[in-house]
């Protein structure tokens, strides 16, 4: 359980003593600094901060929304909304009998395409792998892309999914969220994908609000004026 | 009373100067964070009558390929006066005094941002200075810092600027454009506030040795001010009005 | 935006889905600009000054007035330059270095708009026929981009010469010299407006935002004046019109350039 949160800004001394510095700290002397702008957690033994802006930055297993910006003969590069371009090999799709003669990437996912996709593999000497062969992953036909910011994801996936979970009952829609803060949103109705649409980028520029919940509640309970 | 202008009043004889300030007095000072829709971090700040932009991109790719570094991420800063910022009207491309001062920001940048977390990418700061009015490269240097931790850049610490400086054999804080043009000397100074570290220093003009040591004083004091407002330009924009 | 970038096909496949309903993602009618807002004396040192937001696309005119010397044959007229620039933090894909051909074809279809219409009169602007003349300046800056940089630049650049002040200046030993207090507007003879329209498909919609200018395949922008006449025209993009598209958006211009013109004149009242 976390103890006293603080906001802090990069300088901002957290606490001292001896507890190891985690994500978004710093230690300097005796004294645990915040390098970013957002919400200090101090554990047992270790200090963090949450926090509230910067870009994605590629973590093994996550799941990410990416979007095809080129291929060679061998493999797709994937814009995942980092500064690290995403690097998916062909024999991920294709399988181990990938034969560059016998296969045409393009015909599997071409450039501008979307895809749910999984980080594979990464550390920061190398691109981040990408694979999109499991099940719930590959290729989006279908729906809208939402960005937000990758801080705002925690706030609209919610306490144990709550808030997706309100926001997709309320309007019907399916939402894929990326930890990369990139979201599809497809819905049958248009009144559904607009709510569910409003309903994110209210997420994301209100995250910092005590009764988000009520205000998202409010607007899809309302009836569509627009 | 004067310096190098010896027609223009720079400190009267109750120590009022020449805006109507006292000697410690910096002029009115306003930031923002935030603002710009396309950059990755943005602020604004109004410091007297400078009026200056700042936006961030990054950590992002860099061209060409051979300026990126593989153990640790770099940072350019482009420091750039609009050719209606100043009196007489400025060509738009880089003077030659644009190019150092983008160089002295950078370096009083880089002390407080971390980049080793991000080899082979490039942090941008784009600087425009859309009205001038002595003592830009302090508040530019001021906003940038703000502009970064908007952008979510890691950094150890915050890095404020002003300028001191002496009018009429007096230390004076927050040097304006007439002040800079007519007085003694001119002195900025950027400030890491929590580091207690100094990434920033020029002088011009004449200072004896205490003198030199009191406006250093002077000058790091003022930097505090300044970093004040720094941390309520963030704390404005993230922290809603529950920041404590 | 200036420079050839990934096509979203998604996205384009979902604009023209909408196109064919007669709507657009943004809820406006294919005729309709976005919402314009201009602050006049942005930069109050300059001698005027415009900040423009047509939607999040944001500009900024500063208007420098200054004695100069005339062109060697053209003694008898004044100096008149308009410039604009796309600077770097504007966008992620906006590069630092000497402006490219789009940003240089933005810049001078921007001057030409405001040059062709006569709009500001060039020959009251004489302090001593071949000798000394007054120099008008208007620089344009994008500092953020949605689409449609020559509409909001040419409206940033219109309001600020329409709010400017400009001293008098007189020959005193052979060297203008400014009058004290006879500051007065510059001598303005028209109001012009460009109105930019994008094809996508078949379909032309007025004043593109970003996400249209990427999907578009050529566009066209038509400047008009007070008297509802066409000044200056740029058609760019890949692709072509039809004769019929082209006089389609010669009406278009008209009707869509004379309700922005209100809201520059009214521009102009604030300012005084």
């Amino acid at each position: 359980m976390a103890d006293k949160r603080k906001y802090v800004i990069p300088g901002d001394v957290i606490t001292s003593g001896p507890f190891r510095p985690e994500q978004n700290v710093v230690l300097e002397g005796n004294n645990i600094i915040s390098t970013s702008v957002g919400i200090s957690e101090i554990y047992e033994d270790s200090v963090k901060v949450i926090p509230l802006t910067g870009k994605y930055i590629p973590k093994i297993n996550d799941l990410v929304i990416g979007k095809v910006i080129s291929h060679t003969s061998l493999s797709w590069e994937l814009d995942v909304n980092s500064c690290y371009v995403g690097f998916l090999p062909a024999q991920d799709v294709f399988g181990r009998d990938f034969s560059t003669h016998a296969d045409e990437l393009s015909s599997k996912l071409k450039t501008g395409d979307l895809v749910a996709a999984r980080i594979a593999n990464f550390d920061r000497t190398r691109d981040p792998l990408i694979t999109i062969s499991d099940r719930d992953l590959g290729k989006i036909d279908d729906g809208i892309l939402v960005k937000i910011s990758p801080s705002k994801v925690p706030r609209l996936i919610g306490k144990k999914g709550s808030m997706i979970q309100m926001i997709e009952m309320g309007t019907n829609a399916a939402i894929t969220i990326g930890q990369n803060g990139w979201v599809v949103i497809s819905c049958e109705t248009e009144e559904g994908l607009s709510k569910a649409k409003k309903a994110v980028e209210m997420v994301n520029e209100k995250a910092h609000i005590a009764n988000l919940t009520d205000l998202i509640k409010e607007m899809l309970d309302g009836k569509d004026e627009s | 009373m004067g310096g190098r202008d010896a027609t223009m009043v720079l400190l009267d004889e109750n120590g009022i100067r020449c805006d109507g300030r006292k000697i410690d007095e910096p002029r009115r000072i306003m930031i923002k964070a935030g603002g710009l829709k396309n950059a990755d971090g943005s602020a604004y700040i109004e410091f007297g009558d400078n009026k200056i932009l700042v936006g961030v991109f990054g950590p992002r790719d860099v061209h060409p390929k051979h300026m990126s570094n593989t153990d640790t991420g770099i940072l350019r800063v482009r420091y750039h006066m609009e050719p209606f910022s100043v009196g007489e009207r400025k060509r738009p491309a880089p003077s030659r005094r644009e190019i150092e001062i983008s160089k002295v920001i950078k370096e009083a940048l880089e002390p407080a941002v971390m980049l080793e977390k991000f080899p082979r990418t490039a942090v941008d700061v784009f600087i425009e200075v859309l009205q001038a009015d002595g003592g830009t490269r302090c508040a530019a240097l001021t906003a940038a810092s703000v502009a970064l931790a908007d952008a979510g850049i890691p950094m150890r610490d915050m890095v404020a600027a002003i300028a001191s400086g002496k009018v009429a054999d007096t230390i004076i804080l927050d040097v304006n454009n007439e002040e800079d043009q007519a007085g003694q000397a001119d002195m900025p100074i950027g400030y890491m506030p929590s580091m207690k570290k100094i990434t920033l220093l020029q002088l011009d003009g004449v200072l004896t040795p205490e003198e030199y040591k009191k406006c250093v004083d002077v000058g790091v004091k003022g930097c505090e001010v300044v970093y004040e407002l720094q941390k309520k330009a963030l704390h404005d924009k993230y922290f809603g009005n529950r920041g404590d | 935006m200036t420079s050839v970038s990934v096509i979203d096909e998604l996205k384009r496949a979902q604009i023209l889905e909408l196109l064919e309903q007669g709507k657009r993602v943004d809820g406006r009618a294919l005729d309709e600009p976005r919402k314009i807002c201009i602050e006049i004396d942005a930069i109050p040192k300059a001698n005027g000054s415009a900040r423009v937001y047509l939607g999040d696309t944001q500009v900024l005119c500063g208007v420098k007035i200054q004695p100069d010397k005339p062109f060697p044959d053209v003694g008898d007229k004044g100096m008149f330059m308009c410039t604009a620039e796309l600077l770097p933090l504007s966008h992620p894909t906006v590069e630092t270095g000497p402006p490219q051909a789009p940003v240089i074809e933005l810049a001078r279809v921007v001057d030409r708009g405001i040059r062709e219409s006569h709009m500001v009169d060039v020959s009251d602007l004489v302090i001593e026929k071949d000798k000394s003349v007054v120099g008008v300046f208007a620089d344009v800056v994008a500092i953020d981009y949605d689409g449609n940089l020559f509409d909001a630049c040419s409206y940033a650049a219109t309001a600020a010469l329409l709010t400017s002040k400009t001293p008098t200046w007189e020959m005193v030993d052979d060297q203008p010299s400014v009058v004290e207090g006879a500051d007065k507007p510059l001598p303005i003879t028209t109001i012009p407006v460009s109105v930019t329209m994008g094809k996508i498909g078949n379909y032309i919609v007025v004043d593109p935002n970003g996400d249209e200018w990427e999907s578009m395949d050529s566009r066209i922008t038509i400047t008009t004046d007070s008297d509802g006449n066409i000044v200056a025209l740029q058609k760019g993009g890949s692709d072509g019109f039809t004769q019929e598209e082209i006089n389609q958006c010669g009406d278009l211009s008209i009707k869509v350039g004379a309700k922005i013109r209100e809201q520059l004149k009214s521009s102009k009242q604030e300012g005084q």
